[in-house]
């Protein structure tokens, strides 16, 4: 199923994407997201920085949970399809946490010969506390072409 | 005693700079988010793919970063460090994918700076905005980004 093509004549307004399911967070991932995004804030690796700083200790970057949602749309709309994505980090991803993303069609619409389906998404922790929220737009192909 | 910010920052344009998008990064932030997309990975499976080569994933853009900008100055301009900030909010518009070996021009701005009270005290709200063109001049993409600064 996974990387399977989706068709804007297949998609249902209403229908939840298959949830997407990440961590326990390690510090290790933290560090990696560091490394390939550039942001290496010690918010995000030094627990006494981030204590000193009154966040009680080390979080993941809001924009690693991010990647998870997108990852969500883009395991099922493909690769390539996003036209459009935005969040509102709304909690904070500590270490060992559980991230659960995932998403709902809100609507659909076809102009120009393009086919979009509107999202929308959140990701919550083992918890259900909101981690974050969001919407995306994606671009899909049709059975007629 | 709280911190005052420098709205006078807001309209601020920074000076356009330019990114390659390397192959090696795009799969190691693909990897570092644990998304192993063939489309991002696998070179022979994207080059026989519609897009002819390994794309990014959505939230790639966010390592357009300028190299020469130092980003300790600009929050110290705005009255504020590093360890008052959280992101607050971010979004993408993708006009098309993006492709290993493209290069791009950056032009970043201050289009809002605003404060709120909210349950966790008084906050200021940075948002920027930075348009991406390919060397067509063509319009790729566009970052929004809201960046908290606790008072």
């Amino acid at each position: 199923m996974k990387y399977a093509k989706v068709y804007a004549d297949d998609v249902n307004v209403g229908q939840e994407l298959p949830a997407l399911v990440k961590g326990p967070i390690q510090q290790i991932q933290l560090t990696r997201y560091a490394g390939a995004s550039g942001d290496f804030n010690p918010i995000h690796q030094d627990d006494e920085f981030a204590k000193a700083a009154g966040m009680g200790g080390v979080f993941g970057h809001g924009m690693l949970t991010m990647g998870f949602v997108a990852q969500a749309v883009t395991d099922w709309a493909g690769a390539g399809r996003v036209t459009k994505i935005g969040v509102r980090f709304q909690g904070l991803v500590r270490l060992n946490d559980v991230i659960t993303c995932t998403g709902r069609v809100l609507g659909k619409s076809s102009k120009d010969g393009t086919h979009l389906v509107d999202l929308e998404l959140w990701a919550e922790n083992q918890k259900g506390e909101k981690i974050v929220t969001g919407k995306a737009t994606v671009a899909l192909p049709s059975r007629e072409g | 005693m709280p911190i005052q910010i420098n709205t006078s920052l807001k309209g601020k344009e920074f000076a356009p700079y330019t990114v390659t998008v390397e192959r090696g990064r795009i799969k190691d932030f693909a990897r570092a988010i644990g998304d192993l997309n063939p489309f991002y990975l696998d070179d022979r499976v994207a080059a026989a793919s519609e897009f002819g080569d390994v794309i990014a994933p959505p939230t790639f853009p966010i390592t357009f970063r300028d190299e020469h900008a130092d980003t300790a100055a600009f929050l110290k301009e705005l009255g504020t460090d590093i360890s008052r900030i959280l992101h607050g909010e971010q979004e993408f518009e993708l006009h098309r994918p993006i492709r290993a070996g493209e290069t791009f021009v950056c032009r970043p701005k201050v289009s809002d700076i605003y404060e709120k009270s909210g349950k966790s005290g008084a906050m200021a709200f940075v948002v920027r905005e930075t348009a991406v063109t390919d060397r067509e001049g063509e319009l790729v993409a566009t970052l929004r980004g809201v960046t908290v600064i606790r008072l």
